[in-house]
């Protein structure tokens, strides 16, 4: 099976609320997507239609090919983690994954592989009611790998989890990745996301706003900003305002060049004699290529930024 | 890139492994398996307090010692009977038959009467006829052709038979040939006309046959809210018979008369003589009943009056095995594993009426066993009935719990909120038994209930019967259900099933 | 308190999916009160209590506001709510205080709503002369059943504030009520019957509706919902001692 996500057209409606108006993407095998939005944009709808959970009023979702309902075995196909709080407390964690495993068709055994690999070993017979989010994340994880799906759906794995936490989180999805498997992450803050997916999809009101690789993104956000560090900030402006750059002061010493390449500044300031001591291309962080992108889709922004 | 290949191999697929999937996560959660005991053990311990209160006390009016507690006859089927009336009777033997005019039936009026007290009506249910029994004891196989008070001429046999003759006729024939005993009437003692016959095997060559006469007791009950009373008196009835003739052998030259049955209120004849004869006519009284013994005192099934505790448990916890799957958002995870929705609830339906039912039939068992062997040590005498209905009654038990604890769990996924679904299945369940039973309405509107409401599969638990041919207080504060045990578990089966059918429909229609 | 009174009142009239209790108690207990009461007839002698049997209703009506006073409280705790309301109020006990005197303003208004409908609609079937409302008895047994229906909310809802989770609250509440009448019921010995009629809360509480034969109760009215009155103050009191000291 090829282990693809792929969603065509998505449209729900809750009441008034269009919830997902046409949302299409694909998410391919061996990499992590990240499925970033605001809060409101419709991402755990999506999933939740992903896995058969949701109707939709129109267009369809398939997992490799096929929707989720007809999948036998559906874990063996796709794992996933919607809500790492939804556990009942009474029962350990290890009995919770137990019938998650006998609904496959599967013993015991991969059970306790999976308490080793998430790290929960001492706690597996202790009620699950007593974990901390961190713990119940870690368990999700757990359940999620538990039938070895060759694609994986999580909605916010990084909520609660530690430093620590996150730093295994992220290499563990690498390596998942890495395998060939397909994964689709969710996450309202871009940073969780940053060196973990290589790709991304942004959406926003339930609409898609970019289907796009990491590298890309940053490449486009970055756009042909230079920076520029000088003693003489007002000659330098001078300098190249006259050939068409539009020139911010971003510092004392540091201007920020847009509309003229680097080697151009370099040339034009060198002809007129303006000592400068640093030009480098501009790098977007992540966080800021998506703000970039969403600022026209908060769903729920602060009050000041409402449009009439 | 090339997609990942799974390592794991999934196991066989299908319902057994959701089944196996949803016993493991029901035994995985300590609160239930409590739930699961405390559901029996109740059911055994509120049997066991009502066998502690129940002691048989006979403060009589002339403070008498209590007799001994001796259960009464029972009859050749196993059930409880009464069987006690007036008898004139010779041993016939081998083939032969008894003809008799009725001449006269009429109430016997008792030396002091209470006030209120009917005494100038004849019972309608008093019985004067020709009767051939297997031997004097209460209880054995009999058959009898009869003149009633109000109900015309009866063909009855081994006590629970009964067939209507006409209305006006007052002559009599018992015929018996081989195994066959027939009944035959006529008005003018010339045309007859068969009004029923039967078999009684393993009938003894020579039997007693001849003349009877009985009455049974007249009762009335008074309700209120919360209890019942009945008030009752035996009645006596006068018969005389004439035109007795017989054909076949007969033991004995003489007619000789007895009482079959020692209650006290036996009269032995009009002047206290018993049978007298004058001329052709033969004249005596008696009274009591030939007839299934009626009345909800002292049932087997009183043993099992924990059963609506142990229901109320398990309501709850079906309900829970859903609707905390909701609460905790848990649902989308089962649905994740398990798409085929219909399925997942059909699988914890199962699991849940498979483990409430083992578990009912424990504690019914062992409050059948336990609480009536106390009850009995009490001097209670409880009534015997067949084996075959005490089994009814006590897996009927097991199986209304199942039940109902499946329709809790249908109420959970309809509702999903344990509140909801527990209240849904109490008042629809519980309160319709305890408003019926406790006495708490009056007997209309408490059949209704038990005829339209889930509350209906309580009937499994009725051991007694209802005859047309006896009058008695047929309520259900006294044991009797309007309907008959099967009939009963199918209503609360069907409202069952139709619970699971609404509640398939809503988890396939709704958002998980 | 005031406060607290306010914040309790906002959370019962929004909590979503509750309004119809109170409906459906009102139409259980008046339905069930008009169905006992066509049901009796006077051939031999009205010698029925005739008030007792035109409040039959509250017998049913009550499991309804029995379990309206579970969620009052199970409801929080369902959803975790329990800790933001004791972060806003600290003082577990006024916590308690205010939930319970607006689940009484809201039991009673019902319960006089609910009472009053059963005996004006059974008048209407009853024969003779019916429930003559300016009968001393007939005030007792209206006003006795109201402040029954209240008593048996507070004893659900302390019951519910010990165990937490709703179902099981409701579970429990109704098998206090109604085991008594059903053991008293089956027992044969008439002490042990006389005993049970006592000491259960249903049946020594609606010993307020009698107003005949008082002689043969086994517990006088008021006397009987004093019993009453002990059963929900020791359900009140383990709650409020379960919920100050245990965690929230």
């Amino acid at each position: 099976m090829e282990a693809t996500i792929e969603v065509t057209e998505l449209r729900k409606r809750f009441g008034l609320t269009m919830a997902l108006d046409g949302l299409s993407f694909t998410v391919q095998p061996g990499r992590v997507t990240g499925f970033v939005g605001p809060n409101g944009a419709g991402k755990s709808t999506t999933m939740r239609i992903i896995l058969g959970l949701d109707s939709v009023d129109e267009g369809a979702a398939y997992v490799g090919g096929r929707k989720y309902t007809t999948l036998r075995h559906p874990l063996t196909h796709v794992g996933s983690l919607l809500d790492a709080a939804a556990l009942q407390p009474s029962r350990t964690a290890r009995n919770h994954l137990l019938w998650l495993a006998h609904s496959q068709g599967l013993n015991g055994q991969r059970v306790d592989e999976m308490i080793e690999l998430t790290g929960l070993r001492s706690a597996a017979r202790r009620r699950a009611g007593g974990y901390s989010l961190g713990m119940r994340q870690r368990l999700g994880i757990a359940a999620a790998l538990l039938a070895d799906p060759p694609i994986l759906i999580l909605d916010e794995p990084f909520n609660g989890l530690d430093p620590e936490g996150i730093v295994w989180m992220r290499s563990l999805l690498r390596s998942l990745a890495a395998q060939g498997r397909a994964i689709l992450v969710s996450s309202h803050l871009m940073s969780e996301l940053e060196d973990t997916a290589t790709h991304l999809v942004v959406i926003g009101r339930g609409r898609l706003v970019a289907e796009t690789s990491v590298a890309d993104l940053i490449a486009r956000a970055s756009g042909d900003l230079v920076a520029l560090r000088t003693t003489a900030r007002t000659e330098a402006m001078t300098v190249l305002a006259s050939a068409g750059a539009t020139v911010a002061a971003t510092g004392t010493e540091t201007l920020t060049v847009s509309g003229l390449p680097a080697e151009r500044i370099v040339a034009l300031l060198g002809e007129a004699g303006v000592p400068f001591s640093e030009v480098a291309g501009h790098r977007a962080t992540l966080e800021e290529a998506y703000m970039e992108l969403t600022r026209d889709t908060v769903e729920y922004r602060a009050e000041a930024d409402v449009t009439p | 890139m090339t997609s990942y290949t799974p390592t794991v191999t999934p196991g066989r697929d299908g319902f057994p492994a959701l089944i196996r999937a949803e016993w493991t996560k029901f035994r995985t959660v300590r609160g239930w398996l409590i739930a699961l005991a405390v559901a029996a053990l109740i059911v055994v311990l509120v049997g066991l307090v009502s066998a502690a209160g129940s002691h048989r006390s006979c403060v009589g009016p002339h403070g008498r010692a209590c007799p001994a507690s001796v259960p009464g006859p029972t009859g050749p089927g196993g059930e409880p009977v009464s069987d006690s009336f007036y008898f004139a009777h010779q041993n016939l033997v081998g083939d032969g038959s008894v003809t008799v005019r009725v001449a006269s039936l009429a109430v016997v009026k008792p030396d002091s009467p209470q006030p209120g007290d009917d005494t100038t009506h004849i019972e309608p249910w008093a019985k004067a006829g020709l009767i051939i029994k297997q031997n004097t004891r209460q209880g054995s196989a009999y058959a009898a052709i009869m003149l009633t008070g109000s109900h015309g001429v009866r063909m009855q046999y081994d006590f629970t038979h009964d067939r209507a003759g006409s209305s006006t006729a007052r002559w009599l024939r018992l015929v018996r040939s081989g195994d066959t005993l027939t009944g035959y009437e006529s008005a003018d003692g010339t045309q007859w006309t068969k009004v029923g016959s039967t078999h009684l095997n393993g009938l003894p060559k020579s039997v007693p046959a001849g003349m009877f006469v009985t009455s049974p007791q007249h009762e009335t009950v008074s309700q209120s809210v919360g209890s019942f009373s009945t008030s009752g008196f035996g009645t006596t009835a006068a018969a005389s018979f004439d035109n007795v003739s017989r054909t076949g052998s007969w033991g004995q030259p003489g007619w000789h008369g007895s009482a079959v049955g020692d209650g006290p209120e036996m009269i032995q004849g009009p002047d206290g003589h018993g049978l007298t004869q004058s001329g052709g006519t033969f004249t005596m009284a008696g009274s009591g009943d030939i007839a299934p013994a009626t009345g909800g005192d002292n049932t087997v099934e009183g043993a099992l009056t924990g059963t609506f505790a142990g229901l109320i448990v398990l309501i709850v916890l079906g309900s829970m095995f859903v609707s905390t799957e909701y609460r905790r958002g848990l649902i989308r995870t089962t649905l994740a594993a398990s798409p085929h929705r219909g399925r997942v609830l059909a699988a914890k339906a199962l699991v849940l009426g498979g483990v409430t039912f083992v578990v009912g039939l424990v504690g019914s068992a062992l409050a059948f066993l336990i609480v009536n062997k106390i009850r009995r040590s009490n001097g209670v005498p409880v009534q015997q009935v067949a084996t075959g209905t005490e089994v009814r009654v006590v897996v009927g038990t097991a199986v209304v719990l199942a039940l109902s604890a499946v329709f809790a769990l249908a109420a959970g996924a309809v509702f999903r909120r344990g509140a909801g679904a527990v209240v849904t299945a109490i008042v629809l369940l519980v309160l319709p038994y305890i408003l019926a039973i406790a006495s708490l309405l009056p007997v209309g509107p408490a059949q209704w209930l038990l005829r339209i409401t889930p509350a209906a599969g309580f009937a499994i638990q009725q051991s007694l019967q209802q005859y047309a041919q006896v009058s008695a207080w047929y309520a259900p504060p006294n044991g009797y259900f309007p309907l008959p045990p099967w009939g009963g578990l199918v209503v609360l089966a069907a409202w069952t099933a139709v619970a699971l059918g609404l509640a398939v429909v809503l988890i396939r229609r709704r958002d998980a | 308190m005031r406060y607290a009174l306010h914040a309790e009142w906002t959370k019962l009239r929004t909590l979503p999916g509750l309004g119809w209790l109170p409906l459906l108690a009102i139409a259980l207990t008046v339905g069930l009160s008009v169905v006992a009461s066509a049901a009796v007839s006077c051939r031999t002698g009205c010698d029925q209590d005739l008030t007792q049997v035109s409040l039959t209703g509250v017998d049913l009506g009550q499991a309804v506001l029995a379990a309206l006073a579970v969620v009052v409280i199970s409801g929080e705790y369902g959803t975790g709510m329990v800790r933001t309301t004791l972060a806003a109020v600290p003082r577990r006990p006024v916590v308690f205080a205010a939930k319970g005197v607006i689940l009484a303003g809201v039991v009673i208004p019902v319960g006089v709503v609910a009472v009053l409908c059963s005996v004006l609609v059974a008048r209407t079937t009853l024969p003779g002369a019916g429930v003559v409302l300016s009968e001393g008895s007939t005030v007792r047994a209206i006003a006795g059943s109201v402040l029954y229906l209240a008593l048996v909310a507070l004893l659900s809802y302390g019951i519910a504030t010990v165990v937490r989770d709703s179902a099981t609250a409701i579970g429990i509440v109704v098998f206090l009520l109604y085991l008594f009448p059903i053991l008293a019921q089956v027992v044969s010995s008439p002490d042990w019957q006389r005993h049970l009629r006592q000491i259960g809360p249903m049946n020594a509480g609606l010993a307020i509706q009698a107003t005949k034969h008082l002689d043969r109760l086994p517990i006088g009215p008021w006397a009987g919902l004093g019993v009453l009155t002990a059963w929900a103050a020791g359900a009140l009191l383990a709650g409020v001692l379960l919920l100050q000291f245990r965690d929230a």
